[in-house]
């Protein structure tokens, strides 16, 4: 997946409609939101923009300037909010919190985005999205909250988890595994030059090769000789 | 599924929740759904210091994945319940 908020530039109609959806993979448009301004960090607001909410991912696009627009990943937006505090911003907004991937630099990242306009929007931590329509920010919020929950975590996480979990049973398993992997493979290695083999008795030679196998495992090194006895006590 | 059921019982209590990246946010715990995604109503920044530009969002909603600790109401804790719970979940039941 995809951390941070990154440039779009792929607009549909020769470059001047909609953001380019990813629908072959199921991607849709789920709402339209034009008038609204856009705050990257501590940056002044971009504006005027529309903001298109997919079922994927959040996509901002300048309504001037053709080439500029930015999206995040539902998966990337670690917190979002509606905000009129006047004191922590002027404008009622939209506000979140996007995961990076490089949390060490969150505090510097903010402070490069004050002097540099060039700075790479991949380490932006916070975005505004200011409606022009304040009555808009609710039914805004409800829909981040409706994408958000249809975006969980991606699937190898869980099984990560689930290996850790089992993590003793699932050692073996997988030594098993790869001894057998092992074999096959060198198995279909060698059966690419079927001389001497073709003519035996092929149980015979699948036994030689077997004893080979087992031959350079123990002749390889002394480390491996002490796994496997650790692992069957 | 233990800690959704446990949760949702929680609904309209105070909670604090802590995440990953350190910012610790206050509020009535709203709803909680099967990823723990938490929404917070009247929510406000714990270290406001550090943190002064969320001050006072009215409500919120927190990635389940981002979240590190949620720290609870000590009378929101039922411990017997809790046992049995934990138990049952550990029979597979």
């Amino acid at each position: 997946m995809v951390l941070g908020l990154r440039n779009f530039t792929e607009r549909s109609g020769d470059g001047v409609g909609e953001p380019v959806l990813d629908t072959a993979n199921e991607e849709d448009l789920m709402h339209v939101q034009p008038g609204v301004a856009i705050v990257l960090g501590a940056r002044p607001p971009e504006s005027p923009g529309t903001l298109y909410i997919s079922n994927k991912q959040v996509v901002w696009l300048s309504d001037v300037d053709k080439e500029r627009g930015y999206a995040v990943d539902f998966l990337a937006i670690s917190l979002h909010a509606v905000s009129r505090d006047p004191e922590a911003y002027p404008s009622p907004c939209i506000y979140a919190q996007i995961e990076t991937g490089a949390d060490e630099d969150v505090d510097s990242a903010d402070s490069d985005a004050e002097c540099n306009e060039s700075l790479d929007v991949s380490q932006i931590t916070e975005m505004r999205l200011v409606p022009s329509d304040h009555s808009q920010l609710e039914a805004l919020f409800d829909i981040f909250c409706e994408c958000a929950e249809l975006n969980p975590e991606p699937d190898e996480e869980q099984e990560e988890e689930h290996n850790w979990i089992f993590s003793a049973d699932q050692l073996l398993d997988d030594t098993t595994m790869n001894e057998e992997g092992d074999s096959q493979w060198q198995l279909a290695e060698n059966l690419g030059n079927p001389i001497g083999y073709a003519n035996g008795n092929h149980d015979l030679a699948h036994s030689v090769l077997e004893l080979r196998i087992s031959d350079q495992r123990f002749d390889d090194a002394d480390e491996m000789e002490h796994e496997v006895q650790d692992g069957h006590p | 599924m233990l800690f959704f059921s446990y949760f949702k019982d929680l609904v309209g209590r105070e909670v604090t929740v802590e995440l990953k990246n350190d910012l610790a946010i206050r509020g009535t715990l709203h709803s909680v759904d099967q990823y723990l995604n938490i929404k917070l109503e009247n929510t406000k920044v714990v270290d406001q210091d550090k943190y002064p530009h969320m001050l006072s969002v009215r409500n919120c909603f927190i990635r389940g994945s981002v979240v590190r600790y949620v720290q609870l109401p000590p009378d929101g804790v039922d411990v017997e319940l809790l046992h049995d719970a934990t138990r049952r979940e550990a029979r597979g039941g």
